[in-house]
């Protein structure tokens, strides 16, 4: 996997290099603001780009709107934003019509060295990797919380697992339930909040946001 | 005193006192103390600062009553021809600086003598912009208008302070008399003398001629009367300067403190937004970065020890462990200093232990001396704390000094007790509160309170800083 990283802060972007150099994965670029990443992925044609939101000059959100050039003039390069709080205007416009090789995490996850790699290897295939933190947000901020209101607390633990990007697999990991189990909570899910049963972690990904009002 | 003699005299005759008796012995009294009153009227050390009020207002006045009254009219014409424009508002602009100062001087020197306790108007704050809006700025100053209109209503308040002070000159001369008559007019007994005038205040005229020396007591009497009208007469001319001081030299209308007032509370609640946003960025780019890459060391270092066994890159893991510590320590450092930047906790002891603290982390020697007997409000602390805290760093940074001096103490300003701050060094100089230096910010945050800072550093040194807060905010 081949990774540009975008992080103005150097401990973290030397940090980060090292741990993905340890996992197997190139480095290529890692720069400190938006329109060196721009650039970076033009030259290098990553897999996959590591992006802090807020990067000099201004230190708002250079980081998105380079995401968002380069998800425009790249489709292939996955994006994973990678910042210090959850904004979910920020994760809305970056999903927006197309959750395809998008994540956003909050730099807390790298502690958990092996779940974030994985992340970011999702992001790279094309996959979503969304925070706990940023799906609980879009819980909240959905209007349509009458669908959510029939869901039971398992089936509720299940949908944000399939927001954050997790397969069914990753699902019955995380909650020590069975694989049958988590396919049985699935189909209830769809069933109750009407989104078309699909296969694909990325389109179910996608049913939950449109659900969740994002995927627009 | 007289009070007392009120008091005792009655029960000195031993009776109940009938009514009539009460009467007749309090009129004597008051009939006495005024008599008393007003003999002592001109010997009163009140009297004596009015007159040394008007010896130095009169020339101070006359002095800048002819400064405005050239440039006033000088900048009033030119600026309304075609061309001149551009120099008749530049003198029209000078005419307001100066009209500013001059005014400063005057509530100075009446606060200084007449015990008129005259707040300083608020200083004129040179609005961010270009020369136009500054200009606008100035020619809207109302202060300086109407410190010009003092200025200028002097002149008939000058004259009659002359008036009173001719009283006081021809009072002591015509006392003084029978004196001259013996030491200038002992010619031998034949010897024909010119009548000698006494001398009369302006603007009468002499009407008393004295030829032998009997007379001359009459001069001296006339002197007396004369004496005990002039301090009535000051006091009257004073009354009057120091009405107009009061209405014309003050803050102003209270439609002008209350703009004031909202422009000071503006400054600071963006002061206090801007803190906070400042406090965000310390965090956000500080500690939570340095404990993001401990997590991300630690994590790593997990990774590599795995769950079971002994790991096979231990020097490897080693070099996480180190790094996730050292991150540690550095995301502790952070947190202190900006635990310290919001509040440094020594303050609570006081603002003379907090300015030693700070000088003794000081690369250049400093001395510090705080007389703070009575601790003004938290608020004004802080303020002063950091004000102090920025000077010195200025000072280290910038100053070039050999040493600074830090002092603090409790002073009479013109709105009662104030707290005065001064940092001092004997570098360089050249400090300029105007630029966009930290002095213009320190300025900002000082007027948040009704503070001051004035800044005197002229180049080469030595430089003076004193920032002047009330007890409270």
């Amino acid at each position: 996997m081949r990774v540009v990283i975008a992080e103005d802060a150097v401990v973290l972007r030397e940090g980060l290099t090292r741990l993905l150099d340890d996992h197997g994965h190139q480095v290529c670029a890692a720069v400190a603001d938006g329109d060196a990443l721009v650039t970076a992925v033009a030259e290098q044609k990553p897999d996959v780009a590591v992006v802090d939101i807020r990067m000099p000059p201004t230190h708002t959100d250079e980081g998105l709107r380079a995401a968002l050039q380069i998800r425009q003039d790249h489709r292939d390069v996955g994006v994973l934003m990678f910042s210090q709080y959850v904004e979910t205007r920020y994760a809305s416009r970056l999903l927006a019509g197309n959750a395809a090789g998008v994540g956003y995490l909050l730099k807390d996850r790298v502690a958990d060295v092996a779940d974030f790699v994985a992340a970011l290897e999702r992001v790279a295939d094309g996959g979503t990797a969304l925070d706990p933190e940023v799906v609980s947000q879009l819980f909240r901020a959905s209007r349509r919380t009458e669908g959510l209101n029939t869901l039971t607390r398992r089936e509720r633990d299940v949908l944000g697992l399939m927001a954050e990007g997790r397969s069914n697999a990753g699902i019955s990991a995380a909650l020590f339930i069975s694989g049958g189990a988590v396919e049985k909570h699935v189909a209830s899910i769809f069933g109750k909040l009407g989104l078309p049963p699909s296969e694909g972690d990325n389109r179910r990904v996608l049913a939950v946001l449109r659900y969740l009002g994002t995927g627009e | 005193m007289f009070d007392n003699e009120v008091m005792s005299e009655p029960y000195q005759a031993g009776t109940a006192p009938a009514r009539g008796v009460i009467t007749r012995a309090g009129a004597a009294v008051l009939a006495r103390t005024t008599l008393q009153a007003a003999f002592q009227a001109p010997l009163t050390t009140q009297a004596r600062r009015n007159v040394l009020y008007c010896l130095i207002s009169m020339p101070l006045g006359l002095a800048t009553f002819m400064i405005v009254v050239v440039l006033l009219p000088a900048g009033l014409l030119i600026s309304g021809s075609v061309l001149g424009t551009v120099v008749g508002l530049m003198m029209l602009v000078l005419n307001q600086r100066l009209a500013r100062r001059f005014g400063g001087w005057h509530r100075r020197l009446a606060d200084r003598f007449l015990n008129a306790r005259v707040m300083p108007p608020t200083p004129f704050r040179r609005p961010a912009g270009s020369v136009i809006v500054r200009l606008d700025a100035r020619l809207r100053d109302g202060t300086g208008w109407r410190a010009t209109g003092y200025l200028l209503l002097k002149l008939p308040v000058l004259t009659l302070q002359y008036f009173a002070l001719g009283f006081w000159a021809c009072g002591l001369y015509d006392l003084g008399f029978p004196l001259w008559w013996l030491l200038f007019r002992n010619h031998p007994a034949a010897t024909t003398l010119r009548p000698l005038p006494t001398a009369t205040p302006p603007p009468f005229n002499s009407v008393l001629h004295i030829s032998t020396w009997a007379a001359t007591l009459w001069a001296a009497l006339f002197g007396v009367a004369l004496l005990l009208a002039a301090p009535w007469l000051t006091r009257g001319a004073v009354a009057v300067d120091r009405w107009l001081i009061r209405s014309l030299l003050g803050p102003g209308t209270l439609a002008q403190r209350v703009r004031d007032l909202e422009l000071a509370r503006s400054r600071a609640v963006d002061d206090s937004a801007a803190l906070l946003r400042q406090v965000e960025r310390d965090l956000h780019d500080g500690a939570q970065v340095r404990l993001a890459a401990m997590a991300m060391n630690l994590g790593m270092a997990k990774e590599k020890l795995g769950h079971q066994g002994v790991p096979d890159d231990i020097g490897r893991i080693r070099e996480l462990v180190d790094a996730a510590h050292l991150n540690a320590k550095e995301a502790l450092v952070e947190l202190r200093e900006l635990v310290r930047g919001i509040h440094p906790p020594v303050l609570d002891t006081g603002l003379g232990e907090a300015l030693a603290t700070l000088a003794a982390g000081s690369a250049i020697p400093v001395t510090v001396s705080a007389e703070v007997t009575e601790r003004p409000s938290p608020a004004i602390e802080t303020i002063a704390y950091f004000c102090a805290a920025e000077l010195l760093t200025n000072a280290i940074k910038y100053s070039q000094a050999n040493k600074i001096d830090i002092a603090a103490a409790l002073a009479d300003g013109d709105r009662g007790q104030t707290l005065r701050l001064q940092v001092s060094d004997d570098g360089i100089g050249g400090a300029d509160p105007e630029g966009g230096s930290g002095l213009a910010g320190l300025r900002r945050r000082v007027g948040t309170v009704d503070g001051d800072l004035r800044v005197d550093s002229p180049p080469g040194g030595p430089t003076e800083i004193v920032v002047e807060l009330p007890m409270t905010a």
